[in-house]
């Protein structure tokens, strides 16, 4: 293994050029992995607030915190309680699940995708099963986040040691020019979400288990001033707000089963949260 | 260097940084009780308690855990939970029980009697290749008999 040095940090302004970790889930083993190449983690847990308080989430509040707590909307404590397992639950901060790295097994085993800088996405061609049927053409990965699905239709918004954002703006698909997708720049933190009350909200999974796996599809809704936001997991390359329904998927030849489930999903998000 | 508090003993440990607190408990301190099956987070074989957390070890650094107080397997030797799955006869090959027996401590800890749907949530992390989960949960809902 390469040598790392590992240090603390003294302030959310001290990270530029290190990476930062906080529960280490995805940290840990992309390091392992030799897919994440840092000589220098800075260990972020002292300078991120974790309380939560009313709309206001300290990013490094765990999931485990988040899944049982009344003040947090329906909607992010059901992905909550249903991402990842216990333990995972116990040690990964919602700042970190929000930047997770793609599920999608090419990219972990460093095949020379697009998504890691080559011209080839080999699932297209390849096992698609569990990938994505919308905005697929570039790099046809599933974005594996319950928990940032449910912020998507929340309509919540990030504060960072740089700006402001509305979740949506932390995204983007990748491109030829530029592969990653997510905005945050080299030194920036999350260090708070606020997520606004909203009249109703639920979230909905399918899984391949009862338990315990990452998203097959996930559909959050929520409704506020009358107007219903749908938002789903593990169908594109990034969370996805839904604009204009489903008819604009492009499934793959293996995965069309995906957008039966995901239409019957946000069918009976819409009936949960109507009172139907 | 970091400084570890394991079952009640400190220890001092000098792996460089990478090296995971499952490694540093079976490779150092040679407390072999924990095992490590998949080695990235999926299946719960590695669970140790940190600061009473089920927490993975085979993903854990161990030098974020440095100042921090864990427990393993060796360290709930006497704790009737290892009766109990011995009692309800809840493992096949044992190599996911010492991983079991850590979550179902933490579980009955925070409620000494959860039901059934509250034993299938907190231990959905621990998977059992050879399938012993009925047992497993008997064993959980019997401890303190
Ligand atoms: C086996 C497995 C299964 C999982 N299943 C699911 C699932 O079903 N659904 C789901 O939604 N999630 C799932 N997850 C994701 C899991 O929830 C995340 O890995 C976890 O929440 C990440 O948090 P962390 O604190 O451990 O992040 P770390 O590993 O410490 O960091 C993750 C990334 O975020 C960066 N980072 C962390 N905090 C900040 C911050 N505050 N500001 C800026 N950058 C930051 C790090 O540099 C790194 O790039 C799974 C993960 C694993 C390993
Ligand atoms: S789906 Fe994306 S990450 Fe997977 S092989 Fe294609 S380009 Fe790479
Ligand atoms: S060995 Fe740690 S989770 Fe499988
Ligand atoms: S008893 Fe064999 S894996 Fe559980």
């Amino acid at each position: 293994m390469r040598d790392i040095e590992l240090r603390q940090a003294s302030s959310t302004t001290d990270v530029d050029g290190a990476t930062p970790i906080h529960g280490g889930t995805e940290v840990v083993p992309l390091i392992r992995a030799g897919l994440l190449k840092a000589d220098t983690l800075v260990d972020i847990r002292g300078v991120i607030p974790r309380g939560i308080d009313g709309a206001r989430i300290g990013a490094g509040a765990t999931l485990a915190e988040l899944e049982c707590d009344p003040q947090v909307p329906a909607a992010l404590r059901e992905a909550c309680k249903l991402a990842a397992s216990p333990q995972l639950r116990n040690m990964g901060s919602v700042g970190g699940n929000l930047l997770q790295a793609t599920r999608c097994w090419y990219w972990r085993l460093d095949w020379p995708c697009r998504l890691h800088g080559g011209d080839e996405c080999f699932a297209r061609d390849g096992e698609h099963r569990e990938h994505a049927i919308i905005a697929n053409d570039f790099c046809a990965s599933a974005h594996p986040s319950d928990v940032a699905a449910a912020l998507l239709a929340l309509d919540a918004t990030l504060r960072t040691n740089r700006r402001e954002l509305p979740i949506a703006d932390l995204y983007r698909l990748p491109t030829e020019d530029d592969r990653r997708t997510t905005t945050l720049e080299s030194g920036e933190l999350i260090l708070e979400l606020n997520v606004p009350e909203p009249e109703g909200s639920v979230y909905l999974k399918a899984m391949e288990r009862k338990r315990w796996a990452f998203p097959m599809v996930g559909v959050a809704a929520a409704r506020s001033s009358g107007v219903t936001r749908v938002a789903l997991a593990g169908v594109a390359p990034i969370p996805w707000l839904l604009q204009g329904g489903l008819d604009q998927a492009t499934p793959l030849p293996r995965n069309a089963y995906k957008l039966d489930v995901a239409k019957t999903l946000v069918q009976r998000a819409e009936t949960a949260l109507n009172g139907g | 260097m970091p400084e570890v508090n394991v079952n009640g003993h400190a220890y001092a440990v000098h792996g460089a940084v990478g090296t995971t607190l499952a490694e540093a408990l079976r490779d150092e301190l040679s407390l072999t009780g924990t095992k490590v099956a998949c080695g990235e987070g999926h299946c719960g074989a590695c669970t140790v308690l940190v600061d009473g957390i089920p927490t993975l070890s085979c993903i854990t650094l161990v030098h974020a855990v440095d100042g921090a107080k864990v427990t393993t397997i060796e360290g709930l030797r006497d704790h009737p939970m290892v009766y109990s799955f011995v009692r309800a006869d809840a493992l096949q090959c044992g190599f996911c029980t010492p991983g079991q027996i850590i979550s179902a401590v933490a579980l009955v800890d925070s409620k000494a009697a959860p039901s059934t749907e509250e034993i299938r949530h907190a231990m959905a992390g621990n998977l059992c290749r050879c399938g012993a989960y009925p047992k497993i949960e008997e064993a959980i809902r019997t401890w303190q008999d």
